[in-house]
C-alpha cells in the first residue's frame, strides 16, 4: 500500500481535527472527495468505467467470454475479479510490490458479490452445464490516494452498468449438437440489472471518531478500518475489518449503522449519473484519460 | 454525509494573459541557436555546433549564456533557500532529511542549536540522544548552508525561525511554483502562518503566541488547536491547491487575495473544479488591478 | 496459474464422483434441532479439544478439535528478519501462513497455497496482530503457521483460537488470547459454529438474510480484533450476530485457558523444595 509518513505532531493536529468534525481538507467526517466518474472509456471492452475519486483513480474493464459453468452451479454464469497494482501508481508496487494488495482487493471482491441477488447470475447462463457467460472484471489502479475500496466498488458498479453483453441463440442440428449463434447486430444485447450491486464503504477508526474517505494521511492515524459492502436496500454483503488494530465492539456497532447509512445513500446519486450519461447518447463529449 | 458525484468535462486553464505563442518554450531536441557566441548552461547541450535544448522548458539567457529551465522539476537547491522537509533517517552525527530533491539533503548535528544555547560543544551523549530532538518522520523548517558537489544540500537551522514544525498541515506542491521572496515566512492577517518553502513544500499552520520560543524549538505543543484556526488553515491549504491547479504563482499576496475570494464558499467546496476555477480567476483580477 | 513440476500431477481436470450423485444433496431443514442434535438459535459451540506442543520442533504448538474440523498451528520465533528490506527498528513482524491440506476438504484442493488460503491467512494476520506485543520484538519476526487436517466448518474460527494458543505456548508476549467464533444466518434463524454442510447449504427457503461471519475476540479487553461475514444480511442481523460470536467465545475461553494452564504446568519445573 502506497503509505506516507505523519509526524506525531501532525497526527495529533489530524486528530483533533476529526474529533472536531472538521478534516484537513474541510470536511466533515462522513463527506466523500469530489468524484468524478465516466463510463465507455475503453472500447475493447464489454463494459468499462473510470472512477477518479479525489486523487485516486481506477480504471475498471468487464470482458463477456464464453465458459463452462461451474460443475456445482451449472444453471449460473460467474465473475472473476482481478486487482492490478500498477507501478504507475505508485512506485511501491513495481515487481511483486502490489501483489499482496491486488489479492487482498480482488478477494474482498469475491465476498461482496458472494451472494444471490448482486448481480443476477441465471441471466449469464447460456445453457445449462455447457455453457454461460463469464465476466472478467478486471480493476486496474491508476492513482493511490486513498480509499481504494469504495472507488473501486463505484467503479465495478459503474462498469456493470455499462456492459453489453451479445445476444446469443443456441440452436441444435438433427444430431442434436448444439450450436452458438452469435448475433450480428451490435445493438441485440443483453444489459445487467446492477439495482443490487453493492457499494462499499471504508470506516477508517481515528481516535474516538470514524471517518470515510480517508486520505492517505487520515489512514496513517487510524489503526483499524471496517469495510461494509452496502446494498441500495441497505443489506450489508461483506464486512471486514482491515488493518492491524482491535476495535470495541459497540464502536463496531455505531460503524456499522454509519456505514450502512452512508452506503445506502451513495446508490441514488450514482445511479442517477449514470442514467444522465445514458441519457446523453453516443454523441456525448468523451473525457477519458485527459480530464 | 454529503457524496459530490459528477460526469467529468474539459477544462480549460484559465488564465487572464493570454499566451498563444511562446516562442521561449522548447522540448528537447530543438535547435535554440546555430549562433557560436553563446555559452552552454543547464539543459542544453551542442549538436554540430548548434546549441540544442536537453529538456523541455523555458529559455532563459543571461548575457552570453543559455539555460533551459525545466519546467517541472525537483528542487535544485541554493546556499540561503528556506526548505521544508521531513526526517526520513537518523545516521551518526546527522539526519537524512527528504526536500523534494534529487538526493536526500544532510542536517548535520553540528548545524542544530541544541537546547542550552547555541555555544555548546556537541557531545557524545548528543549522538546517542538525536532521536529525541528529531526523529523518521519529523518535519523541519531549515535553510540551505551549502551544496555537497553531488548536489546533494547541506541544511542548518541556526535561527529560531528554523527548527522541527509542530501540529499543521503540510501541503507539497512543484517547486517552480514557489516566488523567491525576501521572506518566506509569513503571519498572514487570516489568522494563520505559513512557510513557502523554496523547494515546494508549504507549512501552514496556527499563528504561535510569544511563550514558546525557549528549548530550542524541539518542543511541540499537543494542545489542541482552536475550531477557528483549523478552519482558515483548511480554507488556506485548499486554495494553495486551488492556486496549483492552475498554475499561479504563490506568494504572500497570491494566497492572500484567494484566501479572501474564497471566503464565500464552504471550505470543503473549494476543491471543486468550477469553485477552483472561479476563485482563481478573482484572484488573478486582483492580481493585475494591484500592479497596475 | 503455477503448476508443481515436481510432482506426478493427476489429469487436468477432474472431479469428485459425489458431483455425479444422482440425489442433489438435501437442502438441510431450515428448522428443528441441527444434523449433529446442537440447538439452532442457541449459542452451543461443538465441544473443543485442545492441547499445546505436539510439534517438539516448534517454538509452540497448538492442536484443536471441534467435531470434525482439525486443526494444526506452529509458532516458530521470534528470530532476525529474513527480508532486511522491511526491518523495522521499531516493530517486530508477524507471519502468517494458513493451507488446508489437499485432503481437508470434500474436493481435492491443491499443494499450491490458493487465493483463499492467502485471504484466511490474511484474516488470521489482521485478527492475530492486535494481540501481540510486537513492540516488544524489534527487528524480528514470529512465524505462525497454520495446516487444515480437516475441514468440518468454522475454519478460521478455530485457526484463530489455535494460532494464539500456539502463540501462548512459544511464551510470546501478548495482550490477551485471541478466541474465534462464528455464526451462519439462514433466514431468521441462525446455527453457531457450522459445520462444512451448514456453512455450504443454500436453504431455499428464503433467501434474504443468508451469510455467515467469523469474529476474532479478545475476551479479557473486550476488543474485536478480527471481522469477516460475507452473504446478504441486515445491519441487524449482523450486530446480532456479532454479539452471538462474542457469546460463543467466553464458551470456549475457560478450556482454552485450561489448556494453557495444563500445558504450562507441565513445562514448569518442581517446585524446589527449599
Amino acid at each position: 500500500m502506497a503509505t506516507v509518513q505523519v509526524s506525531e505532531a501532525e497526527k495529533v493536529y489530524i486528530l483533533h481535527g476529526i474529533r472536531d468534525d472538521l478534516r484537513v481538507d474541510g470536511r466533515g467526517c462522513e463527506d466523500y472527495r469530489h468524484t468524478e466518474i465516466e463510463t465507455d472509456v475503453v472500447s475493447n471492452t464489454d463494459g468499462s468505467a473510470k472512477v477518479t475519486l479525489g486523487h485516486t483513480a481506477v480504471l475498471v474493464g468487464i470482458k463477456a467470454d464464453l465458459g463452462k459453468p461451474k460443475p456445482m452451479l451449472p444453471k449460473e454464469g460467474y465473475l472473476e475479479f482481478f486487482v492490478d497494482c500498477s507501478a504507475n501508481a505508485t512506485p511501491e508496487f513495481e515487481g511483486r510490490g502490489g501483489e499482496e494488495l491486488g489479492t487482498e482487493l480482488s478477494n474482498t471482491l469475491y465476498k461482496v458479490f458472494n451472494n444471490k441477488h448482486s448481480v443476477d447470475l441465471k441471466s449469464l447462463c447460456i445453457s445449462p452445464g455447457e455453457h454461460c457467460w463469464v465476466l472478467y472484471v478486471d480493476v486496474l489502479l491508476l492513482q493511490c490516494d486513498g480509499n481504494l475500496y469504495d472507488a473501486i466498488s463505484i467503479a465495478i458498479k459503474a462498469a456493470l452498468f455499462s456492459t453489453k453483453i451479445p445476444k446469443v441463440h443456441i440452436s441444435a442440428d438433427e444430431e442434436g449438437a448444439k450450436e452458438i449463434e452469435l448475433s450480428d447486430d451490435p445493438y441485440d444485447c443483453m444489459r445487467l440489472n446492477v439495482e443490487n450491486v453493492p457499494c462499499i464503504v471504508t470506516l477508517c477508526k481515528v481516535g474516538h471518531r470514524h471517518v470515510v474517505d480517508a486520505t492517505l494521511q487520515e489512514k496513517a492515524c487510524s489503526v483499524a478500518s471496517l469495510i461494509i459492502s452496502v446494498t441500495q436496500k441497505g443489506t450489508v454483503t461483506c464486512m471486514r475489518k482491515v488493518g492491524g488494530g482491535s476495535l470495541d465492539p459497540e464502536s463496531i456497532f455505531e460503524m456499522t449503522e454509519a456505514g450502512k447509512r452512508v452506503g445506502k445513500a451513495l446508490h441514488a446519486p450514482l445511479m442517477d449519473l449514470l442514467q444522465q450519461e445514458e441519457r446523453l447518447g453516443t454523441k456525448r463529449q468523451k473525457v477519458g484519460f485527459l480530464g | 454525509m454529503a457524496a459530490d458525484m459528477r460526469l467529468p468535462v474539459i477544462r480549460k486553464p484559465v488564465s487572464l494573459i493570454v499566451s498563444t505563442d511562446r516562442r521561449d518554450l522548447v522540448v528537447p531536441g530543438d535547435v535554440i541557436t546555430s549562433d557560436t557566441g553563446f555559452m552552454r548552461g543547464h539543459g542544453t547541450y551542442v549538436d554540430e555546433e548548434k546549441l540544442t535544448a536537453s529538456v523541455a522548458g523555458e529559455v532563459q539567457r543571461v548575457d552570453k549564456l543559455i539555460c533551459v529551465r525545466p519546467l517541472k522539476t525537483r528542487f535544485n537547491g541554493e546556499v540561503g533557500d528556506v526548505v521544508v522537509g521531513r526526517i526520513t533517517e537518523v545516521q551518526q552525527k546527522r539526519w537524512k532529511v527528504e526536500t523534494n530533491s534529487r538526493l536526500d539533503s544532510v542536517l548535520l548535528l553540528s548545524s542544530v542549536n541544541l537546547p542550552g544555547g547555541e555555544l555548546r560543544r556537541r557531545s557524545a551523549e548528543d549522538e546517542l540522544t538525536m532521536r529525541e530532538y528529531l526523529q523518521e518522520g519529523d518535519l523541519i523548517s531549515a535553510e540551505v548552508q551549502s551544496v555537497f558537489s553531488d548536489g546533494a544540500l547541506s541544511l542548518h537551522t541556526r535561527s529560531l525561525k528554523y527548527g522541527k514544525l509542530g501540529q499543521g498541515v503540510l501541503v507539497q506542491l512543484s517547486p517552480s511554483l514557489i516566488k523567491r521572496q525576501k521572506s518566506h515566512f509569513h503571519n498572514l492577517p487570516c489568522g494563520a502562518s505559513i512557510i513557502l518553502g523554496n523547494n515546494g513544500f508549504v507549512w501552514l499552520y496556527p499563528t504561535p503566541g510569544q511563550q514558546e520560543e525557549e528549548a530550542g524549538g524541539f518542543y511541540t505543543s499537543h494542545e489542541p488547536v482552536s475550531l477557528s484556526d483549523r478552519e482558515v488553515i483548511s480554507r488556506l491549504r485548499n486554495c494553495l491547491l486551488a492556486l496549483a491547479a492552475h498554475k499561479v504563482l504563490l506568494f504572500d499576496t497570491s494566497v492572500l487575495y484567494c484566501y479572501e475570494s474564497s471566503l464565500q464558499h464552504q471550505v470543503k467546496d473549494v476543491l471543486k473544479p468550477e469553485v477552483m476555477e472561479e476563485i482563481v480567476m478573482l484572484t488573478q483580477q486582483k492580481l493585475l488591478e494591484q500592479e497596475g | 496459474m503455477p503448476t508443481d513440476t515436481k510432482r506426478v500431477r493427476g489429469p487436468e481436470v477432474s472431479q469428485s464422483p459425489l458431483l455425479f450423485v444422482s440425489k442433489p444433496a438435501t437442502a438441510l431443514p431450515s428448522h428443528g434441532p441441527r444434523t449433529d442434535g446442537r440447538p439452532r438459535d442457541q449459542v452451543d459451540v461443538r465441544p473443543v479439544f485442545v492441547r499445546c506442543g505436539l510439534v517438539s520442533q516448534a517454538k509452540g504448538s497448538a492442536y484443536i478439535e471441534a467435531g470434525n474440523t482439525k486443526l494444526m498451528s506452529c509458532v516458530y520465533g521470534p528470530r532476525e528478519t529474513e527480508r532486511k528490506d522491511e526491518t523495522d527498528m521499531k516493530c517486530g513482524r508477524l507471519t502468517t501462513d494458513m493451507r488446508f491440506a489437499p485432503f481437508s476438504c470434500p474436493e481435492r484442493g491443491s499443494w499450491i497455497q490458493g487465493s483463499q488460503d492467502k485471504d484466511l491467512s490474511l484474516m488470521l494476520h489482521e485478527s492475530l496482530q492486535p494481540a501481540v506485543c510486537l513492540h516488544k520484538y524489534p527487528r524480528s519476526q514470529i512465524e505462525v503457521n497454520v495446516m487444515v487436517l480437516e475441514n468440518s466448518g468454522s475454519v478460521l474460527a478455530h485457526a484463530v483460537t489455535c494460532a494464539s494458543l500456539a502463540l501462548a505456548d512459544a511464551g510470546i508476549e501478548m495482550y490477551d488470547l485471541v478466541l474465534g467464533c462464528a455464526v451462519r444466518q439462514d433466514g431468521s434463524s441462525y446455527v453457531v459454529d457450522p459445520t462444512y454442510k451448514e456453512e455450504n447449504s443454500c436453504s431455499s427457503a428464503s433467501s434474504e438474510n443468508q451469510g455467515g461471519l467469523t469474529v476474532a475476540f479478545l475476551p479479557s479487553l473486550n476488543q474485536i480484533s478480527g471481522l469477516q461475514s460475507d452473504g446478504e444480511m441486515t445491519e441487524e442481523t449482523l450486530t446480532a450476530g456479532v454479539r452471538t460470536c462474542i457469546e460463543g467465545c467466553y464458551k470456549i475461553y475457560p478450556v482454552i485457558q485450561q489448556a494453557l494452564a495444563k500445558a504450562v504446568r507441565r513445562a514448569a519445573p518442581p517446585p524446589s523444595e527449599s
